[in-house]
């Protein structure tokens, strides 16, 4: 604060109060000098004296100079009038002198206020400057000024910062010494990143840039990057770990622009057999093999339209080496510089591929062998199992005695008995090639079970227990169904102990989408370790079919699987050991659409 | 009347036991061992029904019928088809004719008895 100074109701300024007496006397003492000298007619005047006031003046009032400097004429010129008249030569000296005075003052004036707007131009831009502005001295590395925005940039107010060192400033002394290495070069220097401290100690990014105003006096302007540089070490960061990802990863990775690439992963490279440097710019549907070209363009076409959705796909390519890969490909839409581009995922799965087939290989190779060995079994059955047929037909005829029938009777009944696995055996190779198509029907299911247990003589053999609406309907394939049922029922009397009994119930709901149909017995039950055997084809079930007297369910659990399957269903089993177990059918309510896919 | 059945069937012992199984139940039968002079005999003088084994040759079953079923007066006869291939009844199921029936070698004299029945009443 500038001290002041009162005098009546005006406010003064101390500084203005000593100039005004400066004037003053300068002006009062050319004054007196003029005078006297005339009066004494000295013969030299010195009208120079009062530049001395006027320049004075008006280099800090310019106004009120140049008023000053109309006085002073007027003055100059009375004095020489009074003294001098009628010297006519000296009065039109005087005069000129006095216009003198007044142009000196305007001219004093003009560039004085050429000076103050630049100043205060500058000024203004140092204390506005978006910029942080530092002048330092190069070899005290004090620091002339500094604005506001450098201040605050650090948290400084301006006076602390200007009792700093500009050295100090630097955030450790490797960065302070790059900074006299640069400094040292004599350059200007336009851009130099560095970190400074705050007033708390934390780094600050800044961008220097710094010109010599004289032999000692730097101008450095500051211009704050801190938020830039995390951003952008956060981004580095970022991209390194994507970098990481993307080298890493087993899965091919292609940035596209429609179906150029702009950039490829290691996995991709080594996937096309092209060079990372050769992947970017190259077109995918050149490795794609000409057979499925077409069908890749369609599935690429879609990628270019205005909301793309995400898309996979398999297709065959051709590396650089000519090799034949399988590989299945994931779009998604992303973007990249603000543009619309794709992210490819490239599943590598030629050798999965190869192995599915051979495997699918093997499978048909063993159900054709199956065919041929069953079809080999079954015709020579024939004229055993008719002969023997006949001869039981009418024993008399042939002259069969009773014990003679009664041993082709047991005869009979192995080749039946055979002639059933071997059914069973082709049935099973049938199903597994999925060649079996359902033929549905709309059946009253108490009926169909009502059926079974009446063809198998069930209820000779246990107690049964049905507890099915009687106006049920199911929409399946009734022969089929009644074959699942006949084994589960037959399956829960064979493993029953006196005194069998069987409960067959519907558990179906109106609102969930699958009929079930429980067939639950006293049996002896399933332990944990048999249930998932027991309908394996192979007859692995363990304990259960080395139960010899009992019959084995054998292959018929797992053609019954394969039936409810076929309807879309599937059976589940809850066994206690020595309690029983409940088989449940579940049959969906709905026909799949696909029932009879291999009728084409 | 006696009812004439055709059975076509190239394995001899399964054809002479078809003989004497389709006397039994009163027909008449009328064996022959392939395809092509089945259709000679079939033409001169049809039969109420034919029994087919499928894996023949020179002429298949498939390929009788097929012929078969090309000649208006003889479409209507009714075919069991007598084969020992699984794969068959899919194939039968496609042809969706009434007229086939379908018997799984072996079969027992019962099963022989109700397959015919079913189209001679």
């Amino acid at each position: 604060m500038e001290r002041q100074i009162t005098i009546r109701r005006y406010q003064i300024s101390h500084t203005d109060f000593v100039r005004f007496i400066v004037i003053a006397s300068l002006t009062l003492s050319s004054i007196l000098i003029t005078a006297i000298s005339l009066a004494k007619n000295a013969g030299a005047i010195y009208p120079q004296l009062f530049y001395f006031p006027i320049l004075y003046a008006t280099y800090f009032y310019p106004k009120r100079g140049i008023i000053l400097s109309g006085i002073c004429g007027v003055i100059f010129e009375c004095l020489v009038y009074f003294s001098l008249f009628p010297d006519t030569l000296a009065l039109w000296s005087a005069t000129g002198q006095a216009i003198l005075f007044i142009c000196v003052a305007l001219a004093v004036a003009y560039f004085t206020n050429l000076i103050r707007v630049s100043e205060a131009r500058y000024r203004s831009i140092f204390e506005n400057s978006l910029l942080g502005i530092i002048l330092f001295d190069k070899n005290q590395f004090t620091i002339r000024l500094a604005n506001q925005q450098v201040a605050t940039m650090l948290g400084y107010t301006v006076e602390e910062i200007s009792r700093i060192a500009f050295s100090d400033l630097f955030f450790s002394h490797d960065l302070q010494r790059r900074f006299f290495e640069h400094l040292g070069s004599g350059e200007n220097i336009r851009s130099f990143e560095t970190c400074f401290a705050t007033k708390t100690g934390e780094p600050h990014w800044v961008n220097l840039s710094w010109s010599r105003i004289d032999d000692t006096v730097v101008s450095c302007s500051i211009t704050d990057i801190n938020a830039e540089k995390l951003a952008r070490e956060l981004a580095a960061d970022t991209s390194t770990q994507y970098r990481q990802v993307t080298d890493s990863s087993p899965t091919g990775m292609v940035i596209t622009e429609h179906t150029k690439i702009l950039f490829a992963n290691p996995a991709f490279s080594t996937f096309s057999g092209y060079g990372p440097d050769e992947c970017t710019g190259r077109d995918i549907t050149d490795s794609v093999m000409d057979e499925d070209k077409d069908r890749f363009r369609t599935f690429a076409s879609r990628w270019d339209t205005p909301a793309p959705a995400s898309d996979r796909a398999e297709f065959r390519f051709i590396t650089k080496k000519g090799e034949i890969r399988r590989a299945v490909l994931y779009f998604t839409p992303i973007i990249r510089n603000n543009r619309p581009a794709g992210l490819v995922n490239l599943v590598d799965n030629t050798e999965w591929e190869e192995y599915r087939e051979r495997v699918e290989q093997t499978k048909e190779r063993r159900r054709e062998m199956m065919r041929a060995v069953a079809h080999e079994l079954r015709t020579p059955l024939q004229p055993v199992l008719g002969y023997l047929n006949l001869l039981l037909q009418d024993p008399q005829s042939f002259g069969v005695t009773d014990e003679t029938r009664q041993i082709l009777d047991r005869c009979a009944k192995s080749v039946d008995q055979e002639r059933q696995i071997i059914n069973q055996m082709l049935e099973l190779s049938v199903l597994e090639g999925e060649e079996t198509s359902l033929d549905y029907s709309v059946f009253s299911v108490a009926g169909m079970v009502n059926a079974v247990i009446a063809g198998g003589g069930y209820a000779l053999k246990a107690e049964i227990a049905i507890d099915i609406p009687p106006d049920l309907l199911f929409e399946a394939d009734r022969q089929k169904l009644s074959y699942v049922i006949d084994v589960l029922v037959a399956n829960g009397v064979s493993y029953s102990k006196p005194p069998k009994k069987i409960w067959i119930t519907y558990r179906g709901s109106p609102s969930h989408p699958f009929h079930r149909l429980a067939i639950q017995d006293n049996g002896v039950g399933i332990t944990e370790a048999q249930l998932d055997a027991i309908f394996k084809p192979e007859g692995e079930g363990g304990t259960i079919s080395s139960r010899e007297n009992l019959g084995g369910p054998g292959l018929s659990l797992a053609i019954a699987k394969k039936y409810v399957q076929l309807h879309g269903g599937y059976i589940s089993v809850d066994s206690i050991v020595n309690i029983g177990s409940t088989f449940t059918i579940h049959i969906p309510k709905k026909r799949p659409d696909k029932a009879n896919h291999h009728d084409t | 009347m006696i009812r004439k059945i055709v059975v076509i069937e190239d394995d001899q012992p399964i054809l002479d036991l078809m003989g004497i199984l389709l006397k039994k139940l009163g027909y008449e039968p009328v064996l022959i061992a392939n395809g092509l002079d089945a259709l000679t005999s079939v033409r001169a003088d049809p039969p109420a029904l034919i029994l087919l084994d499928i894996m023949m040759s020179p002429l298949s079953g498939w390929e009788f019928l097929e012929r078969l079923r090309t000649e208006c007066n003889l479409r209507e006869i009714p075919v069991i088809l007598f084969t020992a291939s699984p794969t068959v009844t899919e194939k039968m199921k496609k042809l969706n004719d009434p007229n086939i029936g379908i018997l799984q070698k072996p079969v027992t004299f019962d099963e022989l008895r109700t397959a015919i029945a079913q189209f001679l009443k």
